[in-house]
């Protein structure tokens, strides 16, 4: 029997993981078989994918909407339509304000700020990472939107007090649609000891933002509250003995 | 006598790739950086569709896209046409990026609709991350073999319903079917997992 063509085969198998072989090409694969044992392995991988396929769900088809192409297309249009190089430039401020009713998932580094000390002192001993509910680590922070507090992807410095001697906490808030992020570095408080940090909303209510370990280094980690920044009136971080240090916020409206 | 072959043409690669502009140069060089309007032209679609099926948030969905770009212009100085297709450095990009927000999502509760309540369960049936990397495999593909793919494998269309549907005849959505297949099971083995995870 003559070697069918690599298109031949493709069909063959196709419709055999579709059961959808007709009688004279249920023989004709078998045929095939017989000659490459091969394809038994194909069969067998492909079939497994399909069915992966078929239990995770709809594909989605989805056409960009003609806003997320105004927003996207508001990306670099200064810098494109003044030629600028792409390497080392600031966006424009009016490029940002453009941007600013987005809502940028994570904020990235570009230009570090002075940290606010609230005190340092050389004692602490700790090591490790954030960890637990809604910690993660976090990436050197960036301005991405500039404006006020409460503006969508800003940043916000905010400033904690009442931190023990030895412990520092540098921190900022980020406004989002869904909630408000917490940047902290922290650096002072014992290696391995559980803090959690709060949000207390402007009715007095409490809000996990998630928790992290102290650390022998500096931990930074970003946290999640499901509260807007316009409904947010302090941030507490509190260890197993109670409140360890808290921010209050400035007021914004909605 | 004249025989007329009903074969297909010969399929392009189903991981599609850049396409020129309509009216521009036929291979024009890169250019240095990005040139955002056309990148969204070529891959938006593509990218919107992962992020939908991975995410099953339409609004969210487009944030991530949006992300994307961003980053991608941010970064776009560090771009290497050598190393990899623009469409694969946005895939990438954005493959973090949903991460990012699914990560984001699952720290909380989440409402839905009354009348989505039982999508979402079923959607939740599936790892997420697992159908992150099925989502990206499947937006990868070029559209035609993903059509193909998604017909007959997601929708459960035979291959003579789809083909009356399209007016694309049976072998070729058949080939295409097997080739898209074939690259989304690479896609899936040689890093979906592997990178996503590098980056847990």
């Amino acid at each position: 029997m003559s070697d069918p063509t690599p298109d031949r085969r493709a069909e063959l198998l196709a419709a055999a993981l579709a059961d959808d072989l007709s009688p004279d090409e249920l023989a004709e694969l078998d045929r095939l078989r017989a000659a490459d044992p091969t394809i038994d392995a194909e069969l067998a991988e492909l079939g497994g994918l399909t069915e992966t396929l078929a239990a995770a769900g709809p594909w989605l088809d989805a056409s960009p909407s003609d806003e997320l192409r105004r927003r996207v297309g508001a990306i670099g249009a200064d810098d494109a339509t003044q030629g600028r190089a792409p390497a080392a430039q600031e966006a424009p401020a009016a490029q940002e304000a453009r941007l600013a009713p987005v809502t940028p998932l994570a904020p990235a580094a570009a230009r570090p700020r002075p940290r606010r000390l609230l005190t340092v002192l050389a004692a602490a001993a700790c090591l490790v990472v954030g960890a637990g509910a809604g910690a993660l680590l976090a990436a050197p922070r960036d301005a991405t939107v500039d404006g006020p507090p409460g503006t969508l992807g800003a940043v916000e410095p905010i400033e904690f007090e009442g931190a023990p001697s030895g412990v520092s906490v540098d921190a900022d808030l980020v406004a989002h649609t869904w909630g408000t992020e917490t940047v902290l570095t922290v650096d002072g408080l014992p290696a391995g000891d559980a803090f959690s940090v709060v949000v207390v909303d402007d009715e007095g209510r409490e809000h996990e933002s998630g928790a992290f370990l102290g650390s022998t280094v500096e931990v930074d980690c970003r946290l999640n509250a499901a509260v807007t920044r316009e409904h947010v009136a302090t941030i507490e971080i509190r260890g197993a003995d109670g409140e360890v240090a808290v921010a209050e916020v400035p007021r914004v409206e909605a | 006598m004249t025989l007329v072959t009903t074969r297909p043409a010969p399929e392009r690669s189903p991981m599609s790739t850049p396409r020129p502009a309509p009216d521009g140069p036929p291979d024009p060089a890169p250019p240095p950086g990005l040139d955002v309007p056309a990148a969204f032209d070529a891959h938006g679609s593509a990218l919107l569709g992962f992020a939908v099926t991975a995410l099953r948030d339409r609004a969210l969905a487009e944030d991530c896209v949006q992300e994307t770009f961003l980053r991608a212009w941010r970064a776009r100085a560090t771009f290497d046409a050598e190393r990899g297709s623009e469409r694969t450095w946005l895939f990438a990009i954005q493959r973090h990026v949903v991460l990012d927000a699914l990560r984001s999502r699952q720290r909380g509760p989440r409402l839905v609709e009354h009348d989505d309540a039982l999508e979402g369960v079923e959607a939740d049936v599936a790892d997420p991350l697992e159908r992150l990397h099925l989502a990206e495999g499947l937006a990868r593909l070029s559209d035609e073999h993903r059509s193909a793919v998604v017909a007959v494998h997601l929708r459960g269309l035979s291959y003579q319903e789809h083909a009356e549907a399209t007016g694309v005849p049976v072998a070729t959505l058949r080939t295409r079917v097997f080739y898209g297949l074939r690259a989304l099971r690479t896609h899936l083995d040689e890093g979906g997992p592997t990178d996503v995870r590098s980056h847990a």
